[in-house]
């Protein structure tokens, strides 16, 4: 399939500071991609070198299998961490407005806008003023404005940041909705357990370099299911087992790390001896704790 | 440019809708017109009215010619002052010939009293001193001062020398007033006076002055507000930075030509009733093609040229007070230049004008100075034009590059060698 995104060795300095370090990553087209890692690892830095906010140093970035141009921008929505609004513009004004940014006739755009109000309930605000919404309001004319020209590719930077639980969901089942339009979507975030599910591929990046690259399930299988999840009656007695690297008891319940080599059977084997097991399962390990575990061995 | 056009048009329409630029808009000629009607008004009505006055004299004739001369005075005030609008005043005179300390008391009392104006101590000792008090409880302002004055040294040169013996015909000609026009030769024409030209001059600067230091701050608040909100990096997403500015300058700029066109609107309409009321201290308003010309060229060169800095400044700090601060570098020209302009007035022509009139920064001010006094050479005007567009144009490309990476960041000021940096970002 083809490439919606393809960085080849990106460099970004600022002064003596390395905000992005030859990243390379390619993000399949129609795929949910999460760009993962801690704050300041240098997501929004890529990003803005993705859309041609700033350049890169060095390396090159293909966007739909062509070297970036500015014309490729009215394909792609960008939601960027730092959002706002015009605070004294009408809402549909504002709408069309960045709509007719991206190219879309005055016409479209206000078509465009008064559906997608329609859609997500706040079309009786279409007269007001931006700054006469509620904050839940305002991020849903993000979301329009976002989404408003049909982008091909959509890039969201800490999309869920500030989110009320409402507009979570509702963004949440947009996005899958895009998903099955065909749509590639970019989501960076620092809060790996929220796109877990969501994500086909990521790429953990830290200190502005990639640390792990590829598809989400691949990675995760190649770890392994060395996490045990284990409900019990009884004392185990599994404070200093052998076979363990880590270890959460919180009584009549573990989660424990299994070392590797490790055979979980006999895990299973010597605790049934001493108490009465309930449930006892193999799991593979979450993001955060791979990245825990790379930056761990980068370090 | 499609991206530019619709950054400009949606900068205008918003800003030509807001309730600040209809008041701004009618309240300016408002206040205009206010501060040139409402003196005029008073000046009417302080001028007019009726005074009555008493002249002690020993000689009852020196009395009565003093007299005649207050009646007469406003037909020997000079006419390039063009008093005639206004209302002169009715004197009632009365003459009075006792001059012992005794009626000197009495009038003092009517004075006291309101009965009358006020009176005046012509007596033959007061004469022999060169001595005349005139005795009132009224503020005397300069104009009825001057009156006065006038009338009394006439009738009392008229009254001497008819005592040496001269006869009416041959003491008029003797006493007509010579009376002064300045006049400024334009081609053939004859031109208005020099003080109305000076005070259109005033008048214009400092209104060129008020709108680019209006609009240029507006493009300042305006980057600093689109920081502040954060709506910076959506805009980003599909405009360029360069666009941004052009936009924002663009646009704020035709914002500034909408409202001096709208005042030049009220201005025409007001003219008649207006200027008639403004004509009587200010003479005739001069204002030629050329000088509105001049005026809306010089407006949009230095409105170009500071907006650019400002809104290099704007992309620089992150709220109006940290502006405060550092907007000074970009203020300091153009309040320089409102400084000089009085020296340039005065020596249009000097080298030194000639210099200073085609510094950039100061041209808006002091090239239009020059060239609504006294029409520089054209080649003086073209290359202060030239200079300025170069300029303009280097400020552009630096205030675009501080620009676009001074919007990306928020938080801390840059420092000045942060700033130099920031010129050789590559993008």
């Amino acid at each position: 399939m083809a490439e919606a995104v393809e960085l080849r060795g990106i460099r970004k300095t600022y002064d003596h500071f390395v905000a992005v370090d030859r990243l390379s990553l390619n993000i399949r087209e129609g795929s949910v991609y999460g760009l993962l890692g801690p704050n300041g690892a240098g997501k929004t830095s890529t990003i803005r070198m993705m859309i041609g906010i700033t350049m890169p140093d060095e390396g090159e970035v293909r966007l739909f299998g062509e070297p970036f141009h500015r014309e490729q921008l009215d394909r792609i929505g960008y939601l960027p961490e730092e959002r706002g609004l015009y605070k004294k513009m009408k809402v549909l004004d504002h709408l069309i407005f960045l709509g007719r940014l991206h190219n879309l006739s005055e016409h479209d755009a206000r078509k465009r806008s008064l559906d997608w109000c329609e859609r997500l309930q706040i079309a009786d605000w279409e007269q007001k003023k931006v700054e006469e919404l509620s904050k839940g309001m305002q991020q849903k004319i993000q979301f329009i404005a976002t989404l408003l020209h049909d982008p091909a590719l959509v890039i969201m930077d800490e999309p869920f940041a500030g989110l009320d639980p409402a507009n979570s969901v509702m963004l949440k089942d947009v996005l899958i909705e895009l998903k099955r339009a065909g749509k590639t979507i970019l989501f960076s975030t620092h809060r790996m357990d929220q796109v877990e599910r969501l994500c086909d591929s990521i790429c953990l990046i830290d200190h502005g370099r990639a640390i792990l690259e590829g598809d989400l399930k691949k990675i995760k299988s190649s770890y392994g299911k060395n996490h045990v999840q284990m409900q019990y009656e009884g004392d185990p007695h599994l404070d200093g087992c052998e076979l363990l690297e880590s270890l959460n008891n919180y009584g009549n319940y573990v989660e424990a790390r299994l070392k590797p080599g490790a055979d979980a059977q006999q895990l299973l084997r010597m605790t049934a001896e001493r108490a009465r097991i309930s449930r006892f399962e193999l799991l593979e390990p979450s993001l955060e704790e791979i990245f825990i575990d790379r930056v761990g061995k980068n370090a | 440019m499609h991206n530019v056009w619709i950054l400009l048009r949606r900068e205008y329409l918003e800003r030509v809708r807001s309730r600040s630029f209809i008041i701004f808009t009618v309240l300016m000629p408002a206040i205009m017109a206010g501060s040139v009607l409402v003196p005029a008004k008073i000046a009417e009505m302080s001028s007019g009215g009726e005074k009555r006055i008493v002249i002690v004299a020993n000689d009852p004739q020196l009395g009565a010619a003093v007299g005649h001369e207050l009646g007469n005075s406003k037909t020997n005030s000079d006419p390039d002052v063009g008093q005639s609008e206004l209302q002169p005043t009715l004197y009632t005179i009365q003459v009075d010939t006792d001059t012992s300390d005794a009626e000197r008391d009495l009038l003092a009392q009517q004075v006291n009293e309101g009965k009358i104006t006020g009176f005046l101590w012509l007596s033959d000792e007061a004469l022999a001193n060169h001595k005349v008090v005139y005795s009132t409880k009224e503020a005397a302002d300069f104009d009825q001062s001057r009156e006065l004055h006038n009338a009394i040294r006439t009738a009392v040169t008229r009254h001497r020398l008819a005592q040496k013996g001269m006869s009416g015909p041959e003491l008029d000609s003797l006493l007509t007033p010579i009376t002064l026009k300045t006049v400024r030769p334009e081609k053939g024409k004859p031109g208005a006076s020099n003080t109305t030209i000076f005070v259109t001059a005033f008048a214009m600067v400092v209104l060129l002055y008020a709108v680019v230091m209006i609009y240029g701050l507006a493009v300042m608040r305006s980057v600093i507000e689109e920081k502040s909100t954060r709506i910076m990096e959506v805009l980003l997403s599909s405009a360029t930075s360069k666009q941004l500015l052009a936009g924002k300058i663009l646009g704020v700029g035709a914002v500034g030509l909408t409202q001096i066109l709208v005042w030049v609107i009220f201005a025409g309409l007001f003219s008649v009733p207006g200027l008639l009321a403004a004509k009587s201290f200010l003479g005739e308003v001069h204002l030629s093609i050329f000088a509105v010309a001049a005026f809306a060229v010089f407006f949009l060169l230095g409105y170009l040229l500071y907006s650019a800095m400002y809104a290099a400044i704007g992309a620089m700090v992150n709220s109006d007070q940290e502006a405060q601060q550092v907007q000074w570098p970009a203020m300091m020209p153009i309040v320089i230049a409102v400084f000089l302009m009085s020296a340039v007035i005065q020596h249009p022509n000097s080298a030194m004008a000639f210099w200073l009139s085609i510094v950039p920064f100061f041209a808006p001010i002091l090239m239009l100075v020059r060239v609504l006094i006294e029409t520089p050479p054209l080649w003086q005007i073209a290359l202060c034009i030239a200079l300025m567009l170069a300029t303009i144009y280097g400020l552009l490309v630096l205030s675009s590059r501080i620009y676009r990476v001074g919007i990306l960041m928020y938080g801390k000021r840059p420092t000045l060698p942060e700033l130099r940096r920031w010129l050789k970002y590559a993008g």
